[in-house]
């Protein structure tokens, strides 16, 4: 034991100040998503490369689930890392250039206007994302102890990083002939390395400790987490430089081979963390992002037929997509996102409000600052919502999809309600 | 987990009070859940000493455990002043969590 003194430094938490933001902007986001989906939903089905469907994809991929992440990992970092974040002026600035970047860009996808709104708000995006880098990067330098978790937070926001590039430079094809051949090309070069090198390993190295931290599992493995990051990186290498260079069916099968084994490699890490959980019962929240676990195993079944029909039939199976992409940012983002929102706000805000009321007379639980029953409902509704529209997209079914895309906006109302009421919770004694 | 002392009468009534002390996540105390290491009377200076740890280091509630903690003990024992000393060595584990700790865990 330490003596005298002890490390009183390591209570010294990232500032709600800076946590906030990004969970009320990355909540606004959403509900934006879903109502743009509801409204849009005739253009977004036709084509991926329709200019609706870019901005939802991209307020979806930015303004939702990369500023959620931004903003939890900003709290969660110095847990991972186990030493103090390097500079909460840094997150803001992180913050406030993707706050403003984000709208720019979707607003020049929406309009399909590749001038100054989808340049600069690509340039934003980077900086923005340069800031959060940076602060990773030092605080992980400055800290004695280095994990796999964090290991994955970095290699995760350099391949964001790299997104983002790949992304402004498509972004600038349309004036400026920089790539040979057409900016759609390249689209799932772009995608993919944002979903498995940014959302994937991110959530995988996050998920995997929050997981555990929360059912207080007896179960830890960080060789298998290696193992885990070895294949999602050689896999998504493999991908890259089949996609530029070989263009190679066993390369691309390789690839997908090493993805689909670290997937299903991570949920039998997640499945095994639940089996040896010392906390018996497990929440609401927590039962959602298991199954956001399980769905992550969706996309890869789509991704497998997608690629059968193509080497069949020579021709993109464009509904098999649309459904692939809807999985990803509707399925597997936003239920991870849903569920761990209402693990880790509620603490945020009764740190801000109840803080200095600590030991000093009864204070409300931090799970008792928002409504678990517009929670379950949320759940119910979005679960429906999401089920739902996927037949809707194969079978072309415009009634079927709008029914859908509602329930996703009701789902959005809803977590909006719980998070308005979280971030504008005031004291409360019991 | 045994916790360390120098006063074995006073620790029980220290224990006692820091037993209203949650872990807001889990909801458990931190004396049940382990967090408690040792706790010291230095009678001349009329000072506790109490060394904790943490589930996590950097953990977003770990400031306000630390601070309930000395007020709890303020409240057991006025006349003293608390001294809450953190420590991660040894890291907090499963193991650390006591018998009644862990039916708690089994039933809730």
């Amino acid at each position: 034991m330490t003596g005298p003194g002890g490390n009183t430094d390591a209570t010294k938490t990232t500032s709600y100040k800076v946590v906030l933001p990004f969970y009320g902007y990355a909540s606004f986001a959403f509900f934006i998503a879903t109502a743009l989906l509801f409204l849009s939903i005739s253009n977004i089905t036709t084509h991926y490369f329709h200019p609706h469907s870019l901005a939802l994809t991209h307020i979806m991929a930015l303004g939702w689930g990369t500023m959620m992440i931004l903003g939890a990992s900003h709290q969660l970092v110095p847990v991972l890392i186990e030493g103090k974040l390097f500079s909460n002026k840094l997150a803001f600035t992180s913050f406030v250039l993707a706050a403003v970047g984000v709208p720019l860009l979707c607003y020049g996808f929406y309009m399909f206007d590749m001038g100054w709104p989808a340049k600069w708000g690509g340039r934003f995006v980077i900086l923005a994302i340069i800031a959060y880098l940076i602060n990773v990067a030092v605080s992980m330098a400055r800290s004695k102890h280095e994990n796999v978790h964090a290991v994955f937070v970095f290699t995760a926001t350099l391949w964001l990083l790299v997104t983002a590039l790949i992304g402004l430079i498509l972004v600038y094809n349309f004036s400026y002939p920089l790539i040979r051949g057409s900016s759609l090309h390249y689209l799932p070069l772009h995608a993919h390395i944002g979903v498995i090198g940014w959302f994937l390993l991110l959530i995988m190295g996050v998920g995997s400790r929050l997981i555990s931290m929360f059912l207080i599992s007896k179960y830890n493995k960080p060789k298998r987490l290696w193992l885990i990051y070895g294949l999602v990186n050689v896999g998504l290498v493999a991908f890259i430089f089949n996609f530029l260079y070989a263009d190679s069916k066993l390369i691309q099968m390789i690839s997908i081979l090493a993805i689909a084994t670290a997937i299903i490699l991570f949920v039998n890490y997640c499945y095994r963390s639940y089996k040896q959980r010392i906390r018996k019962r497990v929440d609401e929240q927590m039962k959602v992002s298991l199954l956001s676990v399980l769905m992550m195993l969706i996309p890869v079944v789509f991704l497998i037929v997608i690629l059968v029909l193509f080497f069949l039939s020579d021709k993109e199976n464009t509904r098999m997509i649309i459904s692939y992409g809807f999985i990803i940012f509707f399925g597997w983002i936003t239920a991870i996102i849903l569920g761990m929102t209402f693990k880790t706000l509620p603490f945020i805000v009764w740190n801000k409000v109840y803080h200095h009321l600590a030991g000093k007379g009864k204070t409300p639980n931090p799970k008792d600052l928002f409504n678990n029953t517009v929670f379950k409902y949320m759940t119910l509704i979005y679960i429906f919502g999401f089920l739902l529209f996927i037949p809707g997209i194969l079978l072309n079914s415009t009634f079927i999809l709008q029914t859908a895309a509602l329930l996703l906006v009701i789902t959005a109302g809803l977590y909006n309600w719980n998070v308005i009421k979280l971030l504008m919770h005031k004291p409360v004694s019991k | 987990m045994n916790v360390i002392s120098n006063n074995k009468l006073k620790s029980t009534i220290a224990l006692a009070a820091l037993q209203n002390v949650m872990d807001p996540e889990i909801g458990l105390n931190i004396v049940d859940l382990g967090l408690v290491y040792q706790i010291d009377f230095d009678e001349s200076e009329k000072k506790i000493y109490c060394t904790m740890t943490l589930t996590t280091q950097f953990c977003p509630m770990g400031e306000s455990i630390t601070n309930a903690a000395k007020e709890s003990l303020k409240l057991g024992f006025p006349e003293y002043e608390p001294n809450i000393k953190l420590t991660f060595d040894p890291p907090w584990n499963h193991e650390m969590i006591s018998e009644a700790g862990q039916d708690f865990l089994n039933e809730m």
